[in-house]
């Protein structure tokens, strides 16, 4: 986090306002709008880059249900990195490709893509995130104050989604068992059975 | 899945609001001379409360539009989908809201039978899940969650699908509501009261003779019974066809199988009343009854949403047949999102409301003829509608040659019937085997062909 990046703000308002384009469906195979391997291409181009097509695989739509929020997060994440700032540093393709591919694959198990855009704490997170991967730090801001801040609000979020998958975990095993002990047919009364 | 113990339940359970009235009728249902021998125990589990909901959820099914503008989607689908997208967690993994169904995942059964619990939305309480279990063709046994409201509300929609056919349910205390008839060599039995309809009787029995003392118990059961609405499916209902009874029921409902317009016309003729083909799923519950002035099946819930697609998931054009998707329903242990259901038709409009077409309750199966034109299995079934077969399958051979199965019993004019219009349909010469199946099992793949391209 040697380099000082822009300021925080800049980059949480330019969350806010992703465009539309950005938020669009990702495309699997008939459905969705964006292809978005085409859209992580164009953003190293911007970055004066020339795409090679392996890397670009991951970014394929192949299974929705799979990739959809992956796929989503990472269109956003786009958005972000095509500010001129970014664009400005001429990072390398594979550290962009780096947080493209394994960042936003871990933070889009923990959350909703929208919500980089909608709620004031996952917004930050991703800006800060995506700022320290490049080794960055926002404007006016220490290492240590950039890393603290980063750490907490990655580690709070974790820390709940943990207890609500514990939570999830003990629930679906209550449902079987709950289930189980339920003759079959042994229910309730239903005047047609199909 | 774990191997915790049946509950042992008691009568209090089964029937939290009985009165001394229900409790005189579960005792003549299960003490008449006559009753057959009831294998199992079940009750309706409502509590007060609850009977309330129901009511109030019939009053809302009454008075409910179904369906939408074609082109567009319901209203309260965005809201549906929204919560099943934060409250399911199956779904939650989607990500956030699209702003097109269409852009959502589809499921299968497959999906639902690998692990329902994650089906289950997370502010459902566990304590008073129920579960029903479907067998089904597809070779995925299913457990599915459901709950005693669920259930009973089966009814409600029953009632709306009676109504398009002029008619209300009358009978109520002291009178026996719904016979559910069985056809098979094992089969839960039990009986019950609604209380939501002032704790008539339900019984379910099986009409096999083992089941009886004596099988002339059948006929004179059923009489006493006299009960209003007998459910069934065409096994039974061609079985029932053959019993001496007298009892004429305001109403038929068939559910299960496909049913022939030839047995529909008997079992009219028989009773008097009204037969309806019911398009139900465990899964969704009474989806849409058979209206033939609309020309086909007429969708009965008013939060189910129907998608017609085809096998890579996009909609079809309007009007042409695909498989049924369903978003929606009212097991609220079990919303849909997307499901599809392995059955097919075409969606149509009729009067302003959507009419499934053409409905069948498999993936396709085309049939090549004697001069080598395929044939849509669909042919076949209206070929043979006028037939009076209470079920039938279908095979092809590679060779081209078919086999036809009927369930052992099956009236003779009726196979010479169904044979001449096999014959007439792929063409003289056709390589026709009839087998005679003692052992029909409850669920039968109707269409299958070892022919290469016969998979649409």
């Amino acid at each position: 986090m040697q380099r000082e990046g822009p300021p925080l703000e800049a980059l949480l308002r330019r969350l806010a306002e992703t465009p539309e384009d950005f938020l669009a469906e990702p495309r699997f195979g008939a459905s969705g709008v964006i292809e978005v391997r085409a859209v992580v291409a164009d953003l190293l181009r911007l970055g004066g880059h020339r795409p090679e097509p392996a890397p670009l695989a991951a970014f394929a739509g192949e299974d929705a249900r799979r990739d959809r929020n992956r796929l989503a997060s990472v269109l956003i994440a786009t958005w972000l990195l095509a500010d001129e700032w970014f664009l400005a540093a001429k990072f390398p393709a594979r550290e962009l490709l780096s947080i493209l591919q394994d960042d936003l694959r871990d933070l889009a198990g923990l959350v909703a893509a929208r919500k980089f855009v909608t709620e004031a704490e996952r917004r930050e997170e991703l800006a800060r995130l995506v700022l320290a991967r490049l080794g960055a730090r926002p404007a006016g801001e220490t290492p240590a104050q950039a890393q603290d801040r980063l750490t907490t609000l990655s580690s709070v979020e974790r820390a709940r989604v943990l207890r609500v998958s514990q939570a999830a975990a003990q629930r679906a095993r209550e449902i079987r068992e709950a289930l189980a002990r339920k003759a079959a047919e042994e229910s309730a009364d239903k005047w047609t059975r199909e | 899945m774990t191997n915790a113990p049946s509950e042992t339940i008691t009568d209090a359970e089964r029937y939290p609001t009985l009165s001394a009235a229900g409790r005189a009728m579960l005792d003549f249902l299960r003490e008449h001379p006559r009753a057959p021998i009831y294998r199992n125990e079940s009750g309706n589990r409502l509590t007060a409360e609850e009977v309330v909901r129901v009511r109030a959820f019939e009053q809302e099914v009454a008075a409910a539009r179904v369906g939408w503008t074609p082109g567009e989607e319901p209203p309260w689908l965005e809201a549906f989908v929204a919560r099943a997208l934060d409250e399911v967690p199956f779904y939650r993994s989607y990500g956030s809201r699209p702003r097109r169904l269409g852009d959502l995942p589809t499921i299968s059964r497959a999906d639902l039978s690998r692990d329902i619990a994650a089906f289950v939305p997370d502010p459902v309480p566990v304590d008073r899940l129920i579960n029903f279990r479907t067998s089904g063709t597809t070779g995925h046994p299913l457990l599915l969650a459901s709950h005693p409201v669920v259930a009973a509300s089966y009814l409600a929609f029953h009632r709306r699908a009676l109504r398009r056919f002029g008619l209300e349910l009358q009978h109520g205390r002291g009178q026996v509501g719904v016979v559910l008839l069985g056809l098979q060599r094992k089969c839960f039995t039990y009986v019950s009261v609604t209380p939501t309809q002032d704790e008539c009787g339900l019984a379910k029995i099986n009409l096999h003779p083992a089941d009886w003392r004596d099988p002339s118990d059948r006929a004179a059961y059923l009489d006493a019974l006299a009960p209003e609405v007998f459910a069934g499916d065409p096994l039974s209902f061609a079985e029932l066809l053959t019993l001496p009874v007298h009892v004429r029921p305001r109403a038929l409902f068939s559910t299960s199988m496909a049913l022939s317009a030839g047995l529909r016309q008997r079992l009219e003729a028989r009773f008097g009343c009204p037969v309806l083909d019911l398009y139900s799923m465990n899964e969704a519950g009474p989806l849409a009854v058979y209206d033939a002035r609309a020309g086909g099946h007429v969708l009965l819930q008013h939060r189910l949403y129907l998608e017609i697609l085809d096998t890579a998931g996009r909609p079809v054009a309007e009007g042409a047949r695909g498989e049924i998707t369903l978003t929606g329903g009212f097991n609220f242990c079990l919303p849909l999102l997307r499901y599809r259901t392995g059955d097919f038709a075409a969606l149509r409009w009729s009067g302003g409301e959507p009419v499934l077409v053409d409905l069948e309750g498999r993936p396709p199966v085309r049939f090549r003829t004697r001069a080598g034109e395929w044939l849509n299995n669909i042919e076949i079934t209206h070929a043979l509608q006028p037939c009076a077969l209470a079920r039938f399958a279908l095979h092809q051979s590679a060779d081209g040659a078919l086999r036809m199965r009927l369930p052992a019993g099956t009236d003779a004019g009726e196979v010479a019937a169904a044979t001449a219009r096999i014959t007439a349909l792929f063409g003289a010469g056709q390589p026709l085997h009839v087998a005679s199946d003692p052992q029909w099992e409850d669920k039968v793949v109707q269409y299958t062909s070892e022919l290469e391209g016969a998979g649409l």
